[in-house]
């Protein structure tokens, strides 16, 4: 009887289900070191955006927007903080990593995206396309369109709750990035309307397999 | 080109399919089930079921010369049906894997199988004459995650192998006793069991749904779920490839391809039809489609009653229905085989899909 009765005692309290058993497996799937599914990557500063920024400003200026285009999507900015996933949100807790230069990456591009006239994209794109390595700069643009929409409506969500990935590590609280909650809700508007347009151009050109690639690619920017 | 051959089986989705040499027979695995089909003038009719698996049948294929069925299951199985004059007769094959097998295949010499599974793993299955079974040894090493697809080599040696952790990988299955030593080739000479000749990653690092290799063996393709294929050209053991190709295409990632010849793959997925590449060691490129779209579309020019017309806009507030899709197959294609060759060519393949549908192609 007092053996029955211990026993449910111990297997009542149902502490041991919650071990999480995968992590105690070298082998299993929880400790899959995603940086192993990519060649490294290049750790690109937030100075080195900046510089970039600068020579695409240049060429914008100049009204070579195509080349201005090219040369953020051929450099794009990875997210350096992947491996394994206990790797990974260790980095997102202490805030290493290179969030800041992705985010000047995205405004960067999105400055660019912003500055081409309507009647221009299909054929700048299909240029880019059609020329080596073009395949490649749609999907690195077709991450940043969406990387961009999730940016304006984590934004435009204003006091809503936001995922904490969205949360940059920025103890001064002072945002040099672009439109944040405090901005006008109508650039918001106007940026995400720039993007769906793209998004719907970009679509035309590389296919629906582009949006099947940013989804796959473990790259992200 | 002659048109398709349509055959609409029912409304599940198939998960494998496989004609007999003599393809009067076709294996369909549906549900849990094994279904065989005869063929009856220009249609197939149900002759047998095999039911022998308690969860989802996910891969079959029949032996061309022995006409040994094997398939495999989420219930952790695989089993051979051996053909006998009273049936088919079931033997269970001890994969020891705790986890779903995915993909099954027999070696073109028919003295072993291969199994894919859920535990990150192989089982090559050979047959124990003196227990009087069928036994496994296991390719575990670099896998890291389900194995999704197998395909073997001419020289029933070497298998390679797509898995959700995005490598194509081709393997040695060398089991002393059932292989006769295979002469030297580029993917490797000294090949004891489970030596890795080859690991591949797609630029995107997609999950791999299909790996084949060339006739000659001297090629691998595999396709990815980034929608592209890669065609890796190997140049010595031990040496970097003389070429790894890689196509991204503008489509929806593609499920199972085969080769044609040495130049040309047919590789159909999620698009719902067959799409041919061509090419060689120089590079490769999409051709287009294999199907003439205004086949598919036939049923859309019945002439209309204008009655009909404000119905349908009364009705849908659309005057055409369109919830046919133009292709043959109405939804994604799994698997497609090759059905009839005239050495390395292809004349016909066969097409199964989701819809329910295997479908003979022309090439």
């Amino acid at each position: 009887m007092s053996i029955i009765r211990e026993h449910t005692q111990a297997t009542l309290s149902d502490a041991w289900r919650t071990i999480d058993i995968d992590a105690l497996d070298p082998d299993s799937p929880a400790n899959f070191d995603t940086a192993t599914l990519h060649t490294a990557l290049p750790d690109i500063s937030e100075a080195d955006v900046r510089q970039l920024t600068a020579q695409v400003r240049q060429l914008l200026r100049g009204g070579d927007a195509e080349g201005a285009l090219r040369g953020c999507l051929e450099t794009p900015v990875y997210a350096t903080n992947t491996g394994t996933p206990a790797a990974v949100a260790a980095a997102a807790e202490n805030g290493s990593g290179n969030e800041l230069a992705r985010e000047a990456a995205l405004q960067t591009v999105v400055e660019v995206l912003q500055s081409i006239k309507a009647s221009e994209m299909t054929p700048m794109l299909q240029r880019i396309y059609g020329s080596p390595g073009g395949s490649e700069c749609l999907d690195v643009l077709m991450k940043y369109l969406y990387k961009g929409m999730a940016a304006t409506s984590a934004s435009a969500g204003g006091s809503g709750p936001r995922t904490p990935t969205r949360m940059t590590p920025q103890p001064t609280g002072f945002s040099q990035i672009g439109p944040r909650p405090g901005a006008a809700t109508e650039s918001t508007g106007a940026a995400m309307s720039v993007l769906l347009s793209w998004h719907e151009k970009v679509v035309e050109v590389a296919g629906l397999g582009c949006i099947g690639r940013v989804m796959t690619d473990w790259r992200r920017v | 080109m002659a048109p398709p051959e349509v055959h609409h089986l029912f409304h599940n989705p198939i998960a494998d399919h496989s004609f007999s040499a003599d393809r009067n027979t076709l294996a369909i695995a549906r549900d849990t089930t094994v279904e065989l089909y005869g063929r009856a003038g220009n249609a197939f009719k149900l002759q047998d079921e095999l039911k022998g698996h308690d969860k989802t049948v996910t891969s079959l294929d029949i032996a061309p010369n022995s006409g040994r069925i094997v398939s495999c299951s989420q219930d952790r199985n695989a089993l051979v049906w051996e053909p006998t004059p009273q049936g088919y007769k079931p033997t269970l094959v001890l994969l020891r894997i705790n986890r779903a097998a995915t993909f099954v295949r027999w070696s073109p010499s028919e003295t072993k199988f291969a199994v894919g599974s859920g535990d990150r793993l192989i089982a090559v299955c050979y047959f124990e004459q003196e227990n009087d079974w069928w036994v496994s040894k296991h390719l575990k090493k670099p896998i890291r995650s389900t194995v999704t697809t197998l395909a073997w080599h001419p020289n029933s040696v070497l298998l390679a192998a797509g898995s959700t952790d995005a490598h194509a990988r081709v393997f040695s299955s060398f089991i002393k006793g059932v292989d006769a030593r295979p002469d030297p080739t580029a993917w490797g000479e000294r090949l004891p069991f489970n030596t890795v000749c080859g690991e591949y990653l797609n630029n995107s690092a997609g999950w791999v749904h299909s790996v084949a290799f060339s006739p000659s063996g001297d090629a691998l393709a595999f396709a990815a779920h980034d929608s592209s294929i890669t065609v890796v050209y190997p140049s010595a053991p031990e040496q970097p490839p003389k070429a790894v190709i890689s196509i991204n295409t503008q489509l929806l990632p593609f499920m199972s391809l085969i080769w044609n010849g040495e130049a040309e793959i047919i590789a159909a997925g999620h698009g719902c039809e067959p799409y041919r590449f061509n090419g060689g060691i120089e590079g490769w490129q999409l051709s287009g489609a294999l199907e003439a779209k205004a086949l598919g579309g036939s049923g859309d020019q019945r002439e209309e009653s204008a009655l009909n017309m404000f119905r349908q806009m009364d009705l849908k507030g659309k005057v055409k229905d369109d919830t046919q899709l133009k292709t043959t197959h109405q939804n994604t294609v799994t698997t497609i085989r090759a059905y009839e060759t005239a050495g390395d060519a292809v004349r016909k393949f066969s097409s199964s899909g989701v819809d329910g549908r295997v479908v003979i192609w022309n090439v």
